[in-house]
């Protein structure tokens, strides 16, 4: 038995529950000069509790959008959710108002960002910045709420966590920064974590200690994780199901072995022959011609159409995201590569 | 090592930096960033050097090129010291030793078109004049495969993999044997990374082009490099032949760095130990082996006696007390 099928049985229990987040035909615009394009077509998935799914794919594919889109994070005036529905934890965030979107929002769901450096308080010690949110959502008072947060840095298993609570963000290292972002996001114990390339500026022992944290913290909490990555190991190594997205389009999705025993879009396909590997010789690389279109440039139909080899007439025409005829889980967006559907 | 057809050959290289730190009353702390470093290159060889960051492998590239002054060691090119080179020996030197900067959007000049990017150092080291400098600039657009019409545009127009092409247009103006690729496709996506490595292998095998490789990706260095050199807090731990070091890394620390790489395979998914090992500040390194404090097979002496970089194998060294050397030799 893989590690990935042991990990989806592990959480088979909970698929029974309804999902801790779910997102549905979700469609998020971005203004560029005076008009809007949609950045995130029609998206829809859904994450239980103790389950990852992993959103995966290149700079401008749309992945850190969706992830903004569902904490209500879009810049005003530039960003908006046009069409769909987010759910979280039974609640319906679409239409909610502003003071609403903040209650949920550190409280029923938090959130990790690349690089803990911007997002934490330079001017402010550690333990205050995790303590906040408590006050904020539970309305704990300060010594209650400083307590908390000790244990939650050793939940984190920050080394010395008594004597670093009144430190600043700079004295500590990158791994141990995205400790504290790990224990500001699980301060109010929320249903779903979203973490937007959690481990990306991290050296790679350092990443692999951050992964195992957050794997940790998922069996422990019972976290439903939606976890966004450019990193295909990454995927394999902590994902449950995979949703590989292109130009704004979920192209791919299936369980995580699945996805890697047979990757059948043709952009997934070409994303695998582009990355050496550590663990073989790859004496050719197979690059993807030309680059991602910019998104005034993105063609109507499907988006890879100008980069794949496999392009058709129909091409022109927007393929569904459409089920392989053998496994009802793998969905492909596809002309030729999912073509016996309707 | 030694080869006899060592292109470049660096001998106990060492560079301090003083760093003024603290508030309200600042001290002066001494950081070693290189410390005894020696490897050769040989001519159209890709050395790859990696390790985490603050490991010394970007100083390695600049003390080489002399970008900033090594306090230690030596580094001769092709049998000419670089280390005491005269300024004006150095400026000849640099034609054939160029650099490469991972993040090209800040090394090109964002008012400079990149007719005059490229073209600068021809005509500043005499190379070409008036339209022959245009014609060279041409010709390099068109080897790292670019339009003849980039060179009257400026860098912002470019997406980030063409201005690292034009980042490698430069570095090839001067025709170079040498060049230091510093996490050249570190920014990039992986579709656009891969067109990278393979512009950067057809460059090698055309001009054969000798290259010192640094990323801290192990992937990308299997792929691209003939040789490998690991770095840990400013020593090198280990180096030897691709294909050997991958398979079988000797050093703990080459394992847990190849152990710690994640893979596209969810049947091999990456060593997730709970360990708390936190790469030590290169301010203050632990004694002995600097990585004895993460090492699962540390010993008694490992904390007091730094463990001398020795061949354990026909090309293959490694610096770790696990490792007799092979035969003693007269290995540097």
């Amino acid at each position: 038995m893989s590690v990935a099928t042991a990990r989806s049985e592990a959480r088979a229990d909970d698929a029974a529950e309804s999902p801790a987040l779910v997102v549905e035909g979700l469609t998020t615009s971005i203004r560029i000069e005076r008009h809007w394009f949609d950045a995130v077509r029609d998206v829809s998935f859904d994450v239980h509790r103790r389950e990852t799914l992993a959103l995966v794919g290149e700079s401008g594919c749309g992945k850190s959008l969706t992830a903004l889109s569902v904490m209500g994070l879009l810049p005003a005036g530039v960003g908006r959710v046009t069409r769909g529905r987010i759910v979280v934890d039974g609640v319906e965030m679409t239409g909610a108002s502003d003071a609403q979107v903040q209650a949920m929002r550190g409280d029923r769901i938090g959130m990790v960002f690349q690089e803990p450096m911007t997002s934490l308080n330079p001017v402010l010690p550690v333990g205050y910045q995790i303590a906040e949110s408590l006050v904020e959502h539970r309305g704990m008072g300060n010594r209650e709420a400083r307590l908390r947060a000790l244990e939650l840095m050793e939940l984190v298993r920050i080394p010395a966590a008594a004597e670093r609570l009144d430190a600043y963000p700079h004295q500590f290292s990158g791994g141990m920064r995205q400790r504290v972002m790990i224990a500001i996001a699980l301060a109010c114990a929320p249903k779903v974590l979203i973490a937007d390339e959690p481990t990306t500026a991290l050296d790679v022992t350092i990443q692999a200690q951050v992964l195992a944290l957050l794997a940790d913290l998922q069996r422990r909490e019972g976290l439903a994780v939606l976890l966004i990555t450019h990193n295909l190991g990454v995927v394999a190594s902590v994902a449950d199901r995979v949703m590989v997205m292109y130009g704004g389009d979920v192209v791919e999705t299936a369980p995580v072995d699945e996805f890697f025993r047979r990757p059948t879009h043709p952009y997934s396909e070409a994303l695998l022959a582009a990355m050496p590997r550590v663990d073989r010789s790859s004496d050719s690389l197979a690059p993807i011609p030309g680059q991602v279109p910019g998104l005034p440039e993105l063609p109507s139909g499907c988006r890879f159409q100008s980069r794949c080899a496999l392009r058709v007439a129909r091409c022109a025409e927007r393929p569904p995201l459409a089920a392989l005829a053998d496994a009802p889980t793998h969905g492909v967006r596809c002309w030729v590569r999912a073509p016996e559907t309707p | 090592m030694s080869a006899p057809d060592a292109l470049l050959e660096v001998r106990g290289l060492g560079k301090t930096f003083q760093e003024r730190r603290g508030w309200p009353v600042p001290k002066t702390v001494a950081v070693r960033a290189i410390d005894s470093v020696s490897f050769d290159v040989a001519r159209g060889e890709a050395l790859g050097i990696v390790g985490e960051s603050g490991c010394g492998k970007s100083t390695v590239a600049r003390a080489c090129l002399r970008l900033v002054a090594p306090d230690a060691g030596s580094v001769r090119f092709d049998g000419v010291d670089v280390t005491a080179a005269s300024s004006s020996a150095l400026r000849v030197l640099r034609r054939r030793m160029q650099i490469v900067f991972q993040d090209p959007a800040s090394a090109l000049d964002p008012r400079q078109r990149i007719a005059d990017a490229i073209g600068e150092p021809i005509r500043v080291h005499g190379i070409a004049r008036g339209s022959a400098v245009e014609a060279a600039v041409v010709r390099l657009l068109d080897e790292v495969g670019l339009p003849a019409a980039a060179a009257r545009r400026y860098p912002h127009e470019f997406s980030g993999g063409q201005r690292q092409r034009i980042g490698i247009a430069r570095a090839l103006a001067l025709g170079p044997d040498l060049v230091f690729a510093d996490e050249p496709v570190s920014a990039l996506d992986v579709s656009v990374q891969a067109q990278i490595l393979v512009l950067l292998d057809q460059l090698r095998a055309r001009r054969h082009l000798a290259f010192v490789f640094i990323s801290h990706d192990l992937g990308v260095v299997r792929h691209f490099c003939q040789r490998v050199a690991v770095m840990y807090l400013g020593r090198l731990v280990e180096e030897g032949p691709v294909p050997q070091i991958f398979e079988a890394p000797l050093h703990p620390y080459t394992r847990l760095l190849k152990a710690s790489s994640p893979i596209p395979d969810p049947e091999r998914a990456v060593a997730q130990q709970l360990q708390e090992g936190e790469p030590p500040s290169p301010v203050n390194p632990p004694s002995g082996c600097h990585f004895h404090p993460r090492c699962p097979h540390a010993m008694a002496h490992c904390s007091s006696v730094v463990p001398p970089l020795v061949e354990v194998a026909p090309g293959r060294r490694v610096a770790c007390h696990l490792y007799p050397a092979a035969a003693p030799t007269g290995v540097v």
